[in-house]
């Protein structure tokens, strides 16, 4: 196709039509429904069940930084529903995910712990009095994250492209500095302390396949073909009787509420949350990873997500010091940034729309690639 | 004479101080194939613009299946029943042939978000009567066998044709095609004549249609209505206007007798 004629080399090579890992025609998926939901709930199984070997075996490190994996796959997979399925370049989720994580953590925090930690200014009423479990706070809050999205949609859809970023960009540093200065609801850049460490991987787990389970079906039904229009030509779109303002906030507030939620559980695995965690480094973070994955692929943000989360952990051992051929070379912290920022510019050279580019995975394309199923050539 | 489907009254647009449509009279009546010509910059496009919503006329009325449409989205325009194609084809390229087609039913779609995540059955009865149909599109423009190929992988006059199928299944009234046979060979355009009078005739679409390859106008249409600089300068049968001393003028310039070329 003439929009990206640098599509030769990597995964997107072979997958495409005529590629290696291409096989060819796909069954239409109305035909192998049942086929593939049997199979999506056997791998569920059997992720249930890696996950609940890895909490019996593995060590408390490994666990967390596969919670961390699932919460930002979730933000990713959310985030990718705007800025790659609908094509809305935005960059506020970092405001998102401080006001899940803020809504979530005031709603559980003990109110005895809330009086400690407000040493410089009490907390409001009543948000001082009360605090209730985990769950019902999640969903509080990711309603409350979708109606500021849902507001915020009014004046931000009115602009596009790059004055859509700017404008995002703007409401995301807003959030932060309202966190810095509300102290009497927010405890200012002192942040909150002391929440409950709840998190563990089936919330974390059980969320992303919750986000995943909403996201890919959205995706995959007339709604996802309207926003994909959207992205591909919005005029056109419009002139095809898709309202594309209200599809856009669709998007806009269906992933707010996830990065809202996956925030929640974010303040309550690592415990203590301020202001200086929601900067716009982690709406940068977020980026990489969407585009790193394949931009308007699902697949993609969760590979994505988990690449660079395991991959950051990896790469400390660069920082260690080392004898190379005969040379006794010493750590140099902030060594694997380079390293890191090195792969990233290798794959966007190489793989220019990503690892994935715009491919998703489906039982069909597996079953197929393995010559088995309707899809092979019996 | 039926009631017109589409009417225009004084219809004005200026762009800083140029008038791209001056003043435009129009009335089609239902089931009409008409055509709408004129040379290069005479606010052809500029009517299918205003029609559709996309830009909003400075003065002037516009009824449609005898409703103003002036300030009302374009998707809602096309959801009362008006479809278009764009000149400079603007299909979703990455998307296949046959999702492109099943994205014009979505304004039609009752179902909810929520209904069409949980898959509820009302949601799964319409995905597979829109699949059907698109189906049938398909078949009817001679696109079933690129279905799963990506548009923007498609030859230049099959993209045409994809805008008109696109277009069918929106379910449209009035449908507006604004150069259908540009860039299609000679072969091709026959099969595009054949089609625009199956619409008409089989599906009972009106058709207006912008086209500079003046013998597929003169063939096809039964109605034409002639624009240079924004005005309508003639109108009537095609061999009327051919012979229209105005519109050879508009053609060719003043002192030249040779009639529009046919």
């Amino acid at each position: 196709m003439p929009r990206n004629p640098h599509e030769k080399f990597g995964l997107t090579a072979l997958l495409k039509p005529g590629g290696l890992l291409s096989p060819g025609a796909l069954p239409p998926a109305h035909q192998t429904r049942r086929r593939d939901t049997m199979l999506t709930i056997g791998a569920c199984l059997l992720a249930a069940l890696g996950l609940w070997l890895l909490e019996g075996h593995a060590s408390g490190y490994v666990v967390h930084l596969t919670c961390v994996g699932a919460i930002f796959a979730t933000l990713a997979v959310s985030y990718n529903l705007i800025n790659g399925v609908t094509g809305q370049f935005s960059l506020e989720p970092n405001a998102f995910v401080a006001c899940g994580a803020y809504v979530t953590a005031l709603l559980t925090l003990s109110p005895a712990e809330k009086e400690a930690s407000f040493i410089l200014e009490p907390l409001i009423w009543p948000l001082s009095a009360f605090s209730i479990p985990l769950l019902p706070a999640l969903v509080i809050a990711g309603l409350l994250t979708a109606l500021m999205a849902f507001l915020m949609g009014f004046p931000v859809f009115r602009v596009r492209g790059d004055y859509l970023a700017i404008v995002t960009l703007g409401f995301g540093e807003v959030i932060r500095v309202v966190a810095n200065n509300a102290q009497s609801v927010t405890n200012g850049p002192l942040g909150l302390k002391g929440i409950p460490h709840i998190t563990n991987l089936w919330w974390s787990w059980g969320l992303l396949a919750v986000c995943l389970f909403f996201i890919v079906r959205l995706v995959h039904s007339s709604y996802g073909r309207a926003l994909m229009a959207i992205r591909e030509d919005e005029t056109a779109a419009e002139a095809m009787g898709i309202n594309a303002f209200w599809h856009k906030m669709l998007a806009f507030t269906l992933s707010a509420f996830f990065e809202g939620v996956a925030g929640g559980l974010l303040a309550h695995l690592i415990t203590t949350i301020s202001p200086s965690l929601f900067t716009f480094f982690l709406t940068f973070n977020l980026l990489i990873i969407i585009v790193v994955g394949g931009l308007g692929s699902t697949t993609g943000a969760v590979l994505g997500a988990f690449l660079f989360t395991y991959g950051g952990e990896w790469l400390r051992v660069v920082e260690e010091p080392m004898q190379l051929m005969g040379l006794d070379i010493p750590g140099i912290p902030g060594m694997r940034m380079v390293i890191f920022s090195l792969i990233l510019v290798g794959v966007m050279i190489f793989l220019r729309r990503g690892i994935l580019g715009r491919h998703d995975f489906s039982w069909r394309w597996l079953l197929a690639s393995l010559g088995l199923g309707r899809g092979s050539k019996a | 004479m039926s009631q017109p489907i589409l009417q225009a009254r004084g219809l004005t647009v200026r762009f800083g101080g140029l008038t791209a449509v001056d003043r435009v009279e129009l009335d089609l009546p239902e089931g009409q194939l008409a055509g709408l010509i004129g040379p290069n910059g005479a606010g052809k496009t500029t009517c299918f613009n205003l029609f559709t919503g996309r830009i909003k006329p400075n003065e002037g009325k516009l009824t449609f299946a005898g409703q103003p449409i002036v300030g009302l989205r374009p998707s809602r325009i096309n959801q009362l029943g008006m479809a278009r194609t764009f000149q400079n084809i603007r299909l979703f390229g990455e998307l296949s042939v046959l999702d492109n087609v099943l994205v014009g039913f979505h304004g039609g779609l009752k179902s909810n978000f929520l209904s069409a995540i949980l898959r509820l059955p009302g949601y799964v009865a319409e995905e597979r009567g829109m699949q059907r149909r698109a189906g049938e599109i398909l078949e009817l423009t001679g696109l079933t066998r690129l279905r799963d190929e990506p548009a923007g992988s498609l030859a230049y006059g099959q993209q045409r044709l994809l805008e008109i199928a696109r277009a069918l299944a929106t379910d449209p009234k009035l449908i507006l095609l604004d150069e259908p046979a540009a860039g299609m060979n000679p072969q091709e355009t026959t099969g595009l004549a054949a089609l625009v009078r199956r619409l008409r005739d089989e599906l009972g679409v009106t058709v207006l249609l912008i086209e500079h390859d003046m013998r597929f106008v003169m063939k096809l249409c039964e109605q034409i209505t002639v624009l240079d600089h924004g005005k309508v300068i003639a109108r009537g049968a095609p061999h009327q206007v051919q012979r229209d001393p105005a519109v050879i003028q508009a053609y060719l310039g003043a002192g030249e007798g040779e009639g529009v070329a046919s």
